[in-house]
């Protein structure tokens, strides 16, 4: 037996200024059956949204009026204002250039999806951050989810291993 | 402090102090996953191709919005561009406006099956980004992309095209590179 979402179980909240853009992954969310979907066009208006309901999932855009979506994040994640710090944030942006990815990771992103994207990829943004959660982790200078993705064989000293 | 004890007779060493660790992990938060995650309703984890291709009909039902809307916002930012082209005061404003098109139609051209649209609009993007105006030759530039842009959205050039529309992307590029200068 395959496991399945229960996407009526989510909220979300789309933070993207255009039009079109924002239609797509609200039709796209609506059809997988999402039935609390906000939409707002500015930050500020995502906060307010953010402080007077239960949203799980943000879905910001990149570029927007005023405070762009990379301000936004900084907001959440290290603002003692924030609403909440934990909260999952996809980014879309047509910025795709690396440079662009490893400046959101470092503020803490939890997925990014570029654009011109598909169904297929928005899809699996929804799939990563909904199944496998990712432990946070809290530094001086970061505060965020977990970077490192990759499993992989490291041999020197462990300098997340708990205090002795 | 590296001491001799003067009972046993040897160098004592001070036990290193241990290097206090800054670092907090916090437990990953599965309120979510075991919310929406089960065995009965809702979409597969992993969709079936039949599945995604329902999906991605649900995405292309905004494409003749793209069409139409983009249209729109293509003719209305030439006219700005041809005002500023004669009016200096004008010449920030057609340059935001131009950046701002262009970052929209290279965001949702590929999603929309116009790829070539993206490739044109990101061309146009680099070109625009960053400037607060531009001369009289850089809008004609602008203007040259978003006539392009306009040219395949009405004959509806879905995919990449031909050799022909390459062609036009690559003598966009070059005419940015040639006129980049001066950003202002």
């Amino acid at each position: 037996m395959n496991a399945k979402i229960d996407f009526s179980k989510i909220s979300f909240l789309i933070v993207d200024g255009d039009k079109i853009s924002a239609q797509v992954v609200y039709d796209t969310l609506a059809y997988l059956g999402a039935s609390h979907i906000q939409r707002v066009k500015a930050p500020n208006d995502a906060f307010d949204v953010l402080r007077t309901e239960k949203i799980d999932i943000v879905i910001c855009e990149w570029r927007l009026r005023g405070m762009d979506g990379l301000e936004f994040l900084d907001v959440m994640r290290n603002s003692t204002n924030s609403p909440n710090r934990f909260i999952p944030v996809i980014m879309l942006t047509a910025h795709s250039e690396m440079r662009y990815v490893t400046t959101a990771r470092d503020l803490g992103i939890t997925e990014f999806l570029a654009k011109p994207f598909n169904a297929k990829a928005l899809y699996s943004r929804l799939v990563s951050v909904i199944t496998r959660p990712r432990v946070f982790v809290n530094t001086g200078t970061y505060f965020g989810p977990d970077r490192r993705r990759r499993q992989v064989q490291f041999d020197g000293p462990d300098r997340r291993s708990p205090d002795e | 402090m590296t001491h001799f004890d003067w009972g046993s007779g040897a160098v004592v060493k001070p036990e290193e102090t241990k290097k206090k660790k800054n670092v907090q992990i916090i437990p990953a938060q599965t309120d979510l996953k075991r919310r929406a995650v089960n065995f009965i309703k809702g979409f597969d984890i992993n969709l079936s191709p039949e599945q995604l291709e329902e999906l991605e009909k649900v995405v292309q039902k905004s494409s003749e919005t793209f069409v139409r809307d983009i249209g729109t916002d293509l003719m209305e930012c030439r006219k700005t561009i041809i005002t500023a082209l004669n009016d200096k005061s004008k010449r920030p404003a057609a340059v935001e406006a131009a950046a701002d098109l262009a970052y929209s139609v290279k965001a949702l051209g590929g999603t929309f099956q116009y790829p070539l649209m993206t490739q044109i609009a990101k061309s146009m993007e680099t070109f625009m980004a960053d400037r607060t105006t531009a001369n009289e030759k850089q809008l004609l530039v602008a203007q040259l992309h978003i006539d392009s842009l306009y040219v395949i959205l009405a004959g509806r050039v879905t995919g990449f095209g031909s050799s022909v529309e390459q062609a036009t992307v690559a003598a966009l590029t070059k005419l940015t590179e040639r006129y980049e200068s001066p950003r202002e």
